[in-house]
């Protein structure tokens, strides 16, 4: 049936040829951007690599085993390992009580436990520090990091015990086993993968935090880092310092790779939600809702009560004119650094969607070890390499590109999980129905994928808003944004004055945290909810 | 609609062989089933017709046009394939009409011809009022139609359908599936169905295609396909068969579980017979070229039962139409009616 549209039907192997030749041209170019983008993402770590290396050897390894730094080691050791038990502890057990058992306004009840992602650690310290003037030391410091990190680990477990089928756990109960027995056999076993993917933001987040350590008077590796590159007579040094740092963050994520990897062999296989197995007795309950309440009072009470009343004590003095300006070059620089992230990230998103190879799995391996990189790090290699860069350097351009690259891997994670949506079959369809591929992706494509790299792409923005070191690092001279008058006033315990932009950074961030508090949301954006790395 | 002509295709991933020299041919009009064991290339050929892969080499020819050369092909969305996937693959994000009116150029078409072109599709798929629906609102079988309406718009040259009825329960699947073949029927559509359901083979096709890894190994109306195998394996594949033991004399005599004859001194080839249930006789009286058993099992479906009796130490499968009165336990004797299907063993 030759009734075809006019214009339709083609013939000739000229035009056969041409079109194979299209396709390899387009795969080329897509594999020399990626190309280029991978080189500018690894530039920190060569750079360092160098720089470090410019040092004599010996003086080096004298840096390392000096009393000072292994102290500093054990410090960050301790920290990390201490908040990643409690969070795990803490996170596991409030996630499988608000999934499992039968509370009150479930929905309500689930946001305190994410609000304190709004809060960046530096606001969220000196708020403490503000309420007990005492507040200091390490224990102060795991305090503070793990009521800010528990979030990700109950997301994610949340996330992982609404992939388990709960007709499994009804065959588990008919088997004679208790409720105690089903968690340990049955559920935990299948979220493993999900509950490693929280600790991993939590551990990465803790490595690289820097303002909360900083104000707490802990050394940890950021501040020896800061500490040696404010005494600029030394940049090897820190370089040194920042190579170990990278080597403890990429330890942390090949640990949650080979995790992962192992638990994709027994990964849940849902067939059908059921109604949820609830588990209703009076004493889970009550002990529940007792600590929701008290991790509420410690993390959102204390620290709003503490800005609120320092605010209306100093409303008079407030600066507004400072405040908006503050305000508003926040959000400039932020929208900067998001485009550039989008672009930036956009191939290699779309490279990673697609077959793996061996190009697509080395690229991927770069960006894992890239989602470790520490604030402190970037800042630290991009301030030596944009001195000798000339007129871009102390730029607002400049900072954006660095928050581009700090939060690269985490956009490349949004954008690959948002295309891994958009099914096969349907773009099989789109093409046999007569769409070219540019059309495929402008008809089909862009209107599934939109919705999460958009709001992958907002994460950025509103993490780059609360960005503390890159900041203070590459500012342009005199330009302020929230974090940095915050940080200015905080460090020097002018708590007052601080408030009103804590105020304000603290409420715009609480935006997209309600998002992710909706269950729904939840699993599917979780994989580009990583917005801790604002210290 | 067009013919279709497939010939040496072969396609490798790696070291692993999906179509090993491929060659198919269908004529304008014919509904073919491609029948074959998960793994054996049913979906990558499909894919290699529609040009969403691309064959190491070989011809693909959609009426007088050729669309595949050796590593030259045509791009997917040039050839005009009416294509349904596995699970319909409706577009999440529009809705009936919309996902019906895709594939029209919007150019080219005006916009009543666009939607009276969708009417007249929802109107064949039995879906009118239909229009505003997302895709999630539908069930199973109604996403499986809007599908075939989506891929039936573009006037295609062929339709390719990818086990489209898999995901369906038992009863929904037959009717649509017959109401599906009428409508491919009705408008002269050449189309291949992939299926690894036998049955949903036999009864829609005009030709049965068997494959078995990367090749066609035996191709046929269904009549031919199942009642002359050219192998004990490829009989199975097409329904019920019972393969017994058997030798064959230099004078062309079989010896097998059904006849008594003396064994001769002549060379003679072991082989198989293939015996359908369906052609073996069952009665309470035995006679010269019957073997006696006992009833073992009975599995009655309503309509026929399956009766498996134990001969000698075989299990024997007859199928006979219900009702009928044999107990578990019975003496019975069979007699096999059908022909004699004698495949030497290699």
């Amino acid at each position: 049936m030759q009734t075809s549209y006019p214009g339709r039907t083609h013939s000739s192997l000229t035009q056969l040829s041409k079109s194979a030749r299209n396709q390899s041209v387009s795969k080329l170019a897509l594999r020399s951007t990626v190309g280029v983008v991978l080189f500018l993402s690894t530039v920190p770590i060569i750079y360092l690599f160098i720089r470090a290396g410019q040092k004599p050897f010996g003086q080096s390894i004298d840096l390392l085993f000096r009393e000072k730094t292994l102290r500093v080691l054990g410090t960050t050791a301790i920290l990390v390992l201490a908040v990643v038990a409690l969070t795990l502890l803490i996170g596991v057990t409030l996630a499988s009580a608000l999934h499992f058992i039968k509370l009150p306004f479930p929905s309500i009840l689930i946001i305190p436990t994410v609000l304190p992602l709004a809060i960046p650690s530096y606001v969220f310290t000196y708020t403490w520090i503000a309420f007990v003037p005492s507040f200091s030391g390490i224990f102060a410091a795991i305090f503070i990091l793990t009521l800010s990190t528990v979030p990700y680990v109950i997301l994610a477990t949340l996330a992982g015990l609404r992939s388990v089928d709960e007709s499994q756990i009804e065959v588990a109960r008919s088997l004679g086993l208790t409720n105690t027995e089903i968690f340990f056999r049955v559920v935990l076993p299948q979220i493993k993968g999900h509950v490693s993917a929280g600790v991993l933001l939590t551990a990465l987040y803790t490595l690289s935090d820097f303002g909360a350590v900083s104000l707490l008077n802990v050394e940890s590796l950021t501040v020896t880092i800061q500490n040696l590159y404010r005494a600029s007579y030394d940049r090897g040094a820190a370089a040194v310092i920042a190579l170990v740092l990278i080597a403890f963050s990429t330890i942390v994520v090949i640990v949650d790779d080979r995790v992962k990897n192992r638990a994709k062999v027994g990964e849940a296989v849902k067939v059908q939600t059921s109604k949820q197995v609830l588990i209703e007795s009076n004493r889970t309950r009550f002990f529940t809702l007792f600590v929701l309440i008290n991790l509420f009072t410690l993390s959102i009470v204390i620290p709003f009560y503490v800005l609120i009343t320092r605010f209306l004590d100093n409303r008079v003095t407030i600066k507004w004119p400072d405040l908006l300006s503050a305000s508003l070059s926040t959000l400039l620089v932020a929208a900067i650094g998001a485009v550039i992230a989008l672009v930036l990230a956009a191939p290699l998103g779309i490279l990673l969607s697609g077959r793996s190879d061996k190009f697509t799995r080395f690229a991927q391996r770069i960006i894992t070890v890239g989602h470790g990189l520490p604030g402190v790090v970037v800042g630290l290699a991009l301030v030596s390499i944009g001195s000798k860069l000339g007129v871009i350097y102390q730029t607002i351009f400049f900072l954006g590109f660095a928050y581009a690259l700090l939060f690269l891997a985490k956009l490349v994670a949004s954008i690959n999980a948002s295309l891994a949506r958009v099914p096969s079959g349907v773009k099989d369809v789109a093409t046999s129905l007569g769409a070219n591929p540019w059309a495929v992706i402008k008809k089909v494509v862009a209107p599934i994928a939109a919705p999460g790299i958009s709001l992958g792409t907002i994460l950025v923005f509103l993490t780059a808003m609360k960005e503390l070191p890159v900041t203070l690092m590459l500012r342009p001279t005199g330009f302020e944004t929230l974090a940095t008058e915050i940080w200015s006033s905080a460090a020097i315990n002018r708590f007052n004055e601080a408030a009103p932009y804590a105020l304000i950074l603290v409420l715009i961030a609480a935006l997209p945290t309600f998002l992710l508090s909706r269950p729904d949301k939840a699993d599917r954006m979780f994989v580009n909810e990583s917005m801790g790395s604002e210290k | 609609m067009s013919s279709l002509e497939i010939s040496n295709l072969s396609l490798s991933f790696g070291e692993k062989v999906i179509l090993d020299d491929l060659s198919f041919s269908l004529k304008e009009g014919q509904i073919a089933a491609l029948l074959g064991p998960s793994g054996c290339g049913k979906t990558t050929m499909l894919r290699s017709i529609a040009g969403l892969i691309k064959p190491a080499s070989g011809t693909i020819r959609i009426g007088k046009q050729l669309v595949s050369l050796s590593s030259l092909v045509m791009p997917s969305h040039k050839r005009k394939i009416g294509y349904v996937p596995q699970d319909g693959a409706l577009f999440p994000h529009l809705n009936v009409a919309e996902n019906i009116a895709f594939g029209l150029d919007k150019t080219l078409l005006t916009k009543d011809q666009i939607s009276q072109t969708v009417k007249d599709m929802l109107q064949l798929i039995e879906l009118q009022g239909f229009e505003k629906r997302m895709p999630s609102e539908l069930s199973g079988g109604q996403q499986t139609r809007v599908a075939l309406a989506r891929a039936l718009s573009i006037k295609p040259s062929i339709v390719l359908l990818d086990e489209p009825f898999s995901a369906l329960d038992a009863e929904l699947r037959g009717d649509l599936r017959s109401q599906v073949i009428e409508l491919l029927r009705s408008r002269n559509t050449t189309a291949i169905l992939v299926t690894h359901d036998r049955e949903e083979a036999l009864v829609s096709a005009d030709v049965v295609a068997l494959m078995r890894e990367g090749r066609i190994v035996q191709e046929g109306s269904p009549e031919d396909v199942y009642s002359l195998p050219i192998s004990p394996a490829i009989a199975t594949s097409t329904g019920e068969a019972l393969l017994l033991e058997a030798v064959l004399s230099d004078d062309g005599s079989i010896r097998y579980l059904f006849n008594n004859l003396s064994p001769l001194e002549t060379s003679k080839t072991n082989g198989q017979v293939v015996i359908r249930p369906e052609e073996i006789k069952i009665t309470r009286s035995s006679s010269a070229n019957s073997a006696t058993g006992k009833i073992k099992k009975i599995n009655y479906y309503g309509h026929d039962a399956m009766i498996t009796v134990k001969v000698k130490s075989q299990n024997v499968i007859v199928r006979i139409p219900g009702p009928f009165d044999f107990q578990v336990g019975e003496e019975v004797s069979l007699e096999h009616t059908g022909p004699m299907r004698f495949f030497p063993s290699s």
